[in-house]
């Protein structure tokens, strides 16, 4: 498979991880409006790691992520993208270079799937051969069947599955920096929280520059590994990781856009792959249903997860039902409590409160099963983050509105 | 025919000796005429304006009675519906000129064939924006105006109507402008109105006054358009309930 | 219609609208056909066998659709930069202005305008001047149509694009315009059947087509040549806006 190759290169030369981002004084004053919209944020992005802006409307963080990929022009300051100040380079070059995705993806609605994803490509004058090898790839990473969703016009798609192909159409050409603006904001809350595991799933793949705004704090938590909390002309209140912001918020500010329950979003913080999961016992559609039937017993399992051909769970029946099979039934039982390995604890408890098992599923890479998590192990981790509320002390990255005579002092950290 | 261009020699030939000159002095010339034409006739322009006006008017109290009734008779059927639409879009887009020739036929000439043809324009608009209006009007108001216990006629007169009203009457501006340049071809077969003075220019085209005449009834035209659609906004104020205005 | 009907669901959808259009053009061709047929069969004097004979209603017709299609390219090549220009940065601000204009100048009867145009010195006359009166009544549909449809084109695939890296001209011509297109055409077919009715008016001051018919008929009150006339251009009105129909109906973007 030689174009596989060719593209696993192409990875390669421009980095599997992000490039750092950095804001240097940057202002935006629109005429005839006293105070400006954004004064003089300095902030510091690191190189592979997701950075949430959250803050209430209007107050400036939108214009702050817009002013990266320059859709809005800063007044003063200076952008540096990686080693390179695109202060002044040409602004549609730089967008072809940084990834963009908008509440309810932004797709046009006049092309196909295919044909959206191919716009930065074909810009960029890739071969055909290429972006269409590129499209099967990046439709694959959004847990998307290329088969079926290339040709698609976008209203053949749902709200989850048009912010799906929003994001593949971001990652075409391999951007370093992903900028999202809003994007779960649209989708029904289940959905969201399945974007949300995906957005987890696909960045420990690829490690890019990610910077996301929400209005949402819980998905600040659960997204960021950086929070920073903004408050109206674009003030930095609080720049931190989520686990330190929700254990020292810097003020009430910060403290009441929390809100209550800090102890449980904590929770949030916890994914089900840092749990040990159980091991279950797997059958395929067809299988004769006795045999099964005493290999869970023998293991003394309740249940047996049925796969299908790539892993993917499709039905958990208990012994009862087990014995009342011949064979085992090729049906997807929708049912299911089944949740992504990148879903916080909290998720999880959530997925496990609905099922009767007191149990779920856990898929990892392209929805494979991975194993089962129960009650139990999300108590523990209860136990566990009580107990080390916050002891590890990273280095938090610079973000003030000190102004641009500030921006040259670059590895200064907040505070301890 | 020969007197069109025997006009545009004429007007060449003034133009090409002395252009600047000549310019200024026509520009000055065409005012002073156009005013001369004015006073001298101002008793025959006023009384064609108000006969246009009236004729307009008329047309659309009848096009708007007819538009809304028939438009009230089958709002609630999809097929009629549909088909009061059709009826809409094909007399739209046949061309008044054609239709007015079509009425001397069994109407001959005179205010009989310009009345039920301007009569017939005006309607159009205002059936479409009724049909549409009343079909929008939310059925959860109707049923509880029936559960108060109010007629048919009754709910149709007093919560239906008056809230399509504002959309009925945007299509009776419509009409209005529209039947204006209607009742001005109208009077090729004799209609009344300002039309009179674009046929008579026509008739004269290269003599004086012909082009005062044509400018005066084309002036005439929309400033009656302006005065008939501040009157109609003024009217929708008026008619207007409280409660549902934008 | 072939790609239509690979997918049975794609097809079922566009088959429907499809159905409403055959009748139509079935209706006009029997319309036309029953034209035809009271011509041939009727009784002619003298005057009426001169004037409606085939040749000269076929001249007569096509004048009409020549009247009809130079004023179209002519309004299409006027309108349709000038909509896009109005929606393009600063000249924005301009945009009022100039549909309050237009829209005034809409309220002039086209009778008046053409017949004046003719008789105003410096301008030309007959074909021409007919010409000159049908772009400025019909240029407004198009010119609106072309604004609203682009000024409808929800700001954020504009913002979406331009964020991809896609340039101000290729946001316009790849996104803006297509997304504009059932707008756009939907006022390229209200300019044709004004258009078409507008350019009967030609007849009064010597540029030609099917009005013609209608003037001699009321001139010299023969009937028959009025009728026909008159049947004639609402036919040719209503088969036009036939085929505007069927073009919008084409040219509409796949996935909208």
């Amino acid at each position: 498979m030689p174009e596989t190759t060719a593209v696993a290169e192409d990875r390669d030369e421009s980095q599997i991880t992000g490039k750092s981002i950095r804001l240097e004084g940057v202002t935006k004053r629109y005429p005839g409006q006293s105070t400006p919209a954004v004064d003089g944020v300095t902030l510091e992005i690191p190189a592979g790691q997701v950075v949430m802006l959250v803050g209430p409307s209007g107050c400036g963080k939108t214009t702050t992520l817009k002013m990266i990929n320059r859709l809005i022009e800063p007044t003063e300051g200076r952008i540096v993208l990686g080693d390179e100040d695109v202060t002044a380079i040409d602004g549609d070059q730089l967008r072809r270079r940084i990834g963009y995705v908008i509440q309810a993806g932004g797709l046009f609605p006049h092309m196909t799937v295919a044909q959206n994803i191919a716009i930065v490509p074909k810009m960029l004058g890739w071969d055909a051969q290429r972006i269409a090898d590129r499209t099967t790839e990046l439709l694959d990473l959004v847990s998307l069947d290329p088969d079926t969703y290339r040709d698609r016009y976008p209203k053949e798609l749902s709200g989850g599955q048009q912010q799906r192909v929003g994001v593949a159409r971001a990652l075409a050409a391999d951007p370093p920096v992903l900028l999202m603006d809003e994007p779960f904001g649209a989708v029904d809350p289940i959905t969201r929280q399945r974007l949300q595991d995906e957005l987890i799933r696909i960045q420990q793949e690829l490690r890019k520059t990610i910077v996301i705004v929400t209005h949402d704090f819980d998905e600040a938590v659960k997204l960021g590994d950086w929070i920073v909390v903004f408050r109206e002309g674009a003030q930095i209140v609080q720049y931190d990781t989520p686990e330190r912001i929700l254990a020292e918020p810097a003020d009430e500010f910060v403290e009441s856009f929390i809100g209550s329950g800090a102890g449980i979003k904590q929770l949030a913080l916890q994914r089900v792959r840092d749990v040990d999961l159980k091991e279950a016992i797997t059958a395929r559609p067809g299988d004769d249903a006795a045999e099964v039937l005493a290999k869970v017993e023998k293991a003394g399992h309740g249940h047996v997860v049925v796969l299908d051909e790539r892993d993917r769970p499709l039905s958990w029946p208990s012994r009862r039902a087990l014995s009342r099979m011949a064979t085992i039934p090729a049906e997807a039982d929708e049912r299911t409590p089944v949740i992504g390995s990148g879903a916080t604890l909290n998720d999880a408890l959530d997925e496990m409160l609905v099922s009767n098992a007191g149990a779920a599923l856990v898929t990892g890479r392209r929805g494979a099963f991975a194993g089962v998590i129960t009650i139990e192990e999300v108590m523990d981790a209860i136990r566990a983050v009580r107990a080390s509320a916050s002891d590890d002390l990273a280095d938090a990255p610079v973000g003030t509105n000190a102004g641009s005579d500030d921006g040259t002092g670059d590895e200064v950290a907040q505070d301890g | 025919m020969l007197w069109p261009s025997d006009a545009r020699v004429a007007h060449g030939d003034i133009a090409e000796t002395r252009p600047n000159e000549t310019d200024r002095y026509a520009t000055d010339g065409v005012s002073t005429r156009m005013w001369e034409f004015v006073g001298d006739r101002f008793d025959e322009i006023a009384f064609a304006s108000v006969q246009h006006l009236s004729l307009v008017a008329q047309s659309l109290v009848i096009a708007t009675v007819l538009g809304v009734g028939i438009a009230a008779l089958v709002y609630r059927n999809g097929t009629a519906s549909s088909l009061a639409n059709g009826v809409t879009a094909i007399g739209l887009t046949i061309p008044s000129f054609a239709l007015i020739g079509l009425m001397v036929a069994p109407l001959g000439f005179g205010v009989a064939p310009a009345v039920v043809v301007v009569v017939f324009y005006a309607m159009l608009p205002v059936l479409r924006n009724a049909v549409v209006g009343l079909a929008g009007v939310d059925r959860a108001l109707v049923e509880s105006a029936r559960g108060i216990g109010m007629s048919r006629f009754r709910t149709f007169w007093q919560v239906e109507l008056p809230i399509a009203w504002p959309v009925i009457l945007s299509g009776v501006r419509i009409s209005g402008q529209m039947v204006m340049g209607v009742a001005a071809v109208a009077a090729y077969v004799l209609g009344p109105g300002l039309g009179g003075f674009i046929f008579q220019g026509l008739s004269r085209m290269g003599g004086a006054g012909a082009t005062e005449s044509i400018v005066t009834a084309v002036v005439g035209v929309i400033l009656l358009a302006l005065v008939l659609d501040l009157a109609l906004v003024a009217l929708g104020r008026l008619t207007t309930p409280k409660g549902i205005r934008a | 219609m072939a790609e239509a009907l690979a997918e049975p669901t794609a097809a079922d959808s566009a088959l429907r609208p499809w159905r409403p259009l055959l009748v139509q053009v079935a209706a006009l061709l029997a319309a036309g056909a029953a034209l035809v047929i009271w011509l041939v069969t009727a009784d002619l004097t003298a005057v009426e066998r001169e004037t409606l004979n085939p040749d000269s209603l076929l001249q007569l017709l096509g004048q009409h659709l020549w009247l009809t299609a130079v004023s179209t390219v002519i309004v299409l090549a006027i309108a349709v930069p000038l909509g896009v220009l109005l929606t393009r940065g600063p000249m924005r601000r301009a945009a009022g202005p100039v549909l309050a204009v237009a829209n005034f100048g809409q309220a002039a009867p086209a009778v008046g305008l053409i017949v004046l145009i003719a008789a105003a010195p410096f301008l030309p006359n007959g074909f021409w001047a007919a010409i000159i009166a049908l772009v400025l009544y019909a240029a407004l549909p198009v010119l609106g149509n072309t604004m609203i449809g682009i000024r409808g084109v929800d700001q954020r695939l504009v913002e979406a694009g331009r964020g991809m890296g896609m340039t101000a001209r290729a946001v316009l011509f790849r996104i803006e315009l297509p997304l504009a297109v059932p707008v756009m055409l939907a006022g390229v077919r209200t300019a044709l059947v004004l258009l078409v009715g507008t350019a009967a008016l030609a007849s009064f001051i010597n540029g030609g087509g099917l009005g013609l018919l209608i003037t001699t008929g009321v001139n010299l009150y023969e009937l028959r040549v009025l009728v026909t006339g008159a049947v004639m251009t609402a036919l040719l009105a209503l088969l036009i806006d036939w085929v505007g129909r069927v073009v919008e109906h084409v040219a509409r973007p796949k996935g909208m």
